[in-house]
C-alpha cells in the first residue's frame, strides 16, 4: 500500500482529473502480485475501476467472488475468486472407506447428487470389475434422468430470475418439488440421496415412488411444453440471452467444456454416446445440438434434453427388468489396488472420476472432475465486452453448481 | 520419456492426424507418497478410444512439470487446483496461484504427509489424533507426534512427513500457545 497520490478522473466530471491518495486502489489485492496474470489483472488502465460481486451476491449461485474490471458499464477483464465453499472433499474421502466417498460426494452436486455420488460407486466397481445386476442399473439410470430433468427445471428458472423474470422459477420448483418428492419417497433423502451403493442401489422401487412418477409422466410432457411459452417467445429475455456469452465450437473444446454449454456451440458430444457406461447403449435418446453458442441457445438445449430425459425414463420402464438390485459383495470391501477413470453425463456435462486404490479399504487417491469448475471457467472469455447487468445473465446460462466447483 | 517432454508428447498426441486426442478429460495430481504424478486422461473426439498419460517420478522436494494450457487453456484451473493441493508446479502456467486456498496458506492439504486431526483410520493404535499434535510449531525444534508405535514401514513409506510439516506450520504462535501435553 504506497501513500504516494495518484491521479484519477474526476467521480463529478470526468474532464477533470484530481489528486487521489494511491491507497484505495493499491488495498486490492492485500498482498503482491503471485503471477504475471495477477499483477496485469490488478494494474488498472486510466478510467478502469474494480468492482466486486460476491462473494454473498444472490446472484452467484452460492459463493462465488468474482472481481470485474470495468470501464464504464463495459466489463474489460474479471477474475474469478473460488474457494468459499472448499471442503477438502478429495482429502475427506482419502480418509473414509469406498461405501463413505459416496455420501461424501452427495454434496458436491448438490442440485443433482445423484450424479456425484456414483463417482466412488463407479470407480470402485470398475476397480473391482463388478458387474452390476441388470435391475440394479436400470434403477440408476431412471433416478439420473429423472435428476436431470430436476436439475434442467431449476436452471430455466434461475436463468429467468436472475434477468428480473420471477415466474418460470416458481414453475421450475414445482417440477423439481414433485420429482424430488418422488425420489424422497424411493431413497428417503429430498436433496442429497445417498442411494447408490457398490454393487448396486439402497432399496428396490416402491409402491409410493412408482404412482408418483407415474402420476408425473403422464403430464410431464404437456407441462414441459406449456412452460417453454413463458420465456420461448419473450422479448426482454431475448434480448437479453440472444448473442450474449457467445463461445465457438473450437473455444469450447479447448476450454474443456462440456455439457449443455458444449452442445450449444454445436459439437454433439455427450459422454452417454461417446463413451457409453451403465445401459445407456440399450437405449434409445437424441443428442440435441444447437449452433449458436450463447446463452439462448444454452437456454433452448435444456428444454430439449428434458424431453429426451423423458424419452429415456419411458423406455426404462418398459424395459425394466426383473432381479436382484445388488451384487454380490464381501461386507468388507478391499478393492483390489489399480487405477480407474469413470465418466457419466451429468445434468451440467462431463462429471468424471479417477480413483486410485492400494488394496485397502479406503480409497488412496479420488480426484472428481466436475463440470462445473470448468464451464465456469469460460466466464473469463464470455465476458470481457459485456455490461455489467449481463455478467449474471451469463453465468446463469452456464449454470455453475459452487459445491461442485469448489470441492 | 522424461517428464520435460510432456509438453511435446501432449502436442504430438492432440495435433496428429492419426491420433487427435483433443480432449482432455481430466487432468490430476496424485502424491504417492514417495514421489508425485501427474496424470492426464485424453479422449479422442470421433472414436471411443482414450489414454492415460501418467507424468511419475517427481521429486517432493521441487515437483515440476511443463504446463498443456498451449494445448488446452482450460487446464490452465486444472493445474491450479493441482499446485493448490499438491504443490506441483506447471511450468508455463501464467496463473499459477493457489485456487481454493487462501493466499498466505502454506501447506499443501491433498499431499500424503498432510494428515487430518482426527485421521484414526489411518494410524492404528493411536486413536484420534488432535490438531496439536498435527502441527508442530517450527521453531521449537520438537519432532510431530506422528505415526510413533504404529509398527515398522509405517515412516519409511512417508519419507517427509517431519520435514513437510515443520516448514508447513500455518500458525506458529497459535500453536505454540497450545503446546501438546
Amino acid at each position: 500500500m504506497s501513500a504516494e497520490p495518484t491521479t484519477i478522473r474526476s467521480l463529478d466530471d470526468p474532464t477533470i482529473m484530481v489528486e487521489t491518495p494511491a491507497t484505495i486502489y493499491d488495498a486490492i489485492p492485500p498482498y503482491p502480485a503471485r503471477t504475471e496474470r495477477e499483477a496485469e489483472f490488478y494494474a488498472l488502465r486510466d478510467g478502469e475501476m474494480l468492482i466486486n460481486l460476491g462473494p454473498q451476491h444472490p446472484s452467484t449461485h452460492g459463493v462465488l467472488r468474482v472481481v470485474l474490471r470495468i470501464d464504464g458499464e463495459r466489463v474489460v477483464d474479471l477474475d474469478p475468486v473460488l474457494g468459499y465453499l472448499h471442503r477438502g472433499v478429495e482429502k475427506i474421502c482419502e480418509n473414509g472407506d469406498w461405501h463413505h466417498a459416496i455420501s461424501n460426494c452427495d454434496p458436491l452436486e448438490y442440485i443433482a447428487s445423484m450424479f456425484s455420488e456414483a463417482m466412488p460407486v463407479l470407480a470402485a466397481e470398475k476397480l473391482l470389475d463388478l458387474e452390476v445386476p441388470r435391475r440394479a442399473d436400470y434403477i440408476r439410470v431412471l433416478c439420473w434422468e429423472l435428476n436431470r430433468i430436476a436439475s434442467h427445471a431449476l436452471f430455466v428458472g434461475w436463468l429467468a430470475l436472475d434477468l428480473g423474470g420471477l415466474t418460470p422459477i416458481l414453475y421450475g420448483f414445482a417440477e423439481r418439488d414433485e420429482i424430488v418428492e418422488m425420489l424422497a419417497a424411493l431413497t428417503g433423502q429430498r436433496l442429497l440421496f445417498n442411494y447408490l451403493r457398490i454393487g448396486g442401489v439402497n432399496g428396490d422401487l416402491n409402491h409410493d415412488f412408482m404412482s408418483r412418477l407415474g402420476e408425473w409422466m403422464s403430464r410431464a410432457l404437456v407441462r414441459i411444453e406449456e412452460q417453454q411459452k413463458l420465456l420461448n417467445q419473450n422479448e426482454i429475455f431475448i434480448r437479453r440471452t440472444k448473442g450474449l456469452g457467445v463461445v465457438s465450437a473450437d473455444i469450447a473444446r479447448r476450454t474443456l467444456l462440456s455439457g449443455p454449454v458444449l452442445r450449444a456451440t454445436g459439437v454433439p458430444f455427450d459422454v452417454r454416446r461417446a463413451h457409453p457406461y451403465s445401459v445407456y447403449p440399450e437405449l434409445e435418446f437424441d443428442i440435441p445440438v444447437r449452433s449458436e453458442g450463447d446463452s439462448y441457445a444454452r437456454y433452448l438445449l435444456h428444454y430439449d434434453e428434458i424431453k429426451q430425459s423423458i424419452g429415456i425414463i419411458d423406455q426404462v420402464l418398459a424395459k425394466m427388468p426383473d432381479g436382484p438390485i445388488m451384487a454380490k459383495i464381501p461386507r468388507l470391501l478391499r478393492i483390489p489396488p489399480g487405477r480407474a477413470y469413470v465418466a457419466i453425463e451429468s445434468p451440467r456435462g462431463q462429471y468424471s472420476c479417477y480413483g486410485v486404490s492400494d488394496g485397502s479399504d479406503q480409497p488412496f487417491r479420488l480426484r472428481i472432475h466436475d463440470p462445473s469448475f470448468f464451464n465456469l471457467q469460460a466466464v473469463g472469455m464470455m465476458m470481457p465486452g459485456n455490461l455489467v447487468a449481463d455478467t449474471m445473465a451469463i453465468m446463469a446460462s452456464l449454470d455453475p453448481i459452487m459445491g461442485g466447483v469448489d470441492k | 520419456m522424461t517428464v520435460a517432454d510432456v509438453a511435446a508428447l501432449m502436442t504430438t498426441l492432440h495435433d496428429d492426424p492419426d491420433l487427435r486426442f483433443l480432449i482432455l478429460s481430466d487432468l490430476a495430481g496424485v502424491d504417492t507418497g514417495t514421489t508425485m504424478q501427474v496424470v492426464y486422461h485424453l479422449w479422442s473426439d470421433t472414436t471411443p478410444d482414450w489414454l492415460r498419460v501418467i507424468a511419475e517420478g517427481l521429486p517432493r522436494e521441487d515437483p515440476r512439470i511443463p504446463s498443456v494450457t498451449f494445448l488446452w487453456n482450460g487446464a490452465e484451473w486444472a493445474e491450479r487446483e493441482a499446485y493448490d493441493m499438491f504443490g506441483i508446479i506447471f511450468e508455463g502456467n501464467r496463473d499459477l496461484r493457489r485456487i481454493y486456498m487462501p493466499p498466505d496458506y502454506q501447506s499443501f492439504p491433498l499431499r500424503k504427509d498432510f494428515l487430518l486431526a482426527d485421521d484414526a483410520a489411518r494410524s492404528p493404535g493411536q486413536g484420534v489424533r488432535h490438531m496439536e499434535q498435527t502441527f508442530m510449531p517450527a521453531e521449537s525444534g520438537a519432532q510431530p507426534a506422528l505415526r510413533q508405535g504404529t509398527g515398522a514401514g509405517t515412516t519409511d513409506a512417508l519419507p517427509m512427513t517431519t520435514d513437510a510439516l515443520a516448514a508447513s506450520t500455518p500458525d506458529t504462535a497459535d500453536a505454540s500457545q497450545r503446546a501438546p501435553t
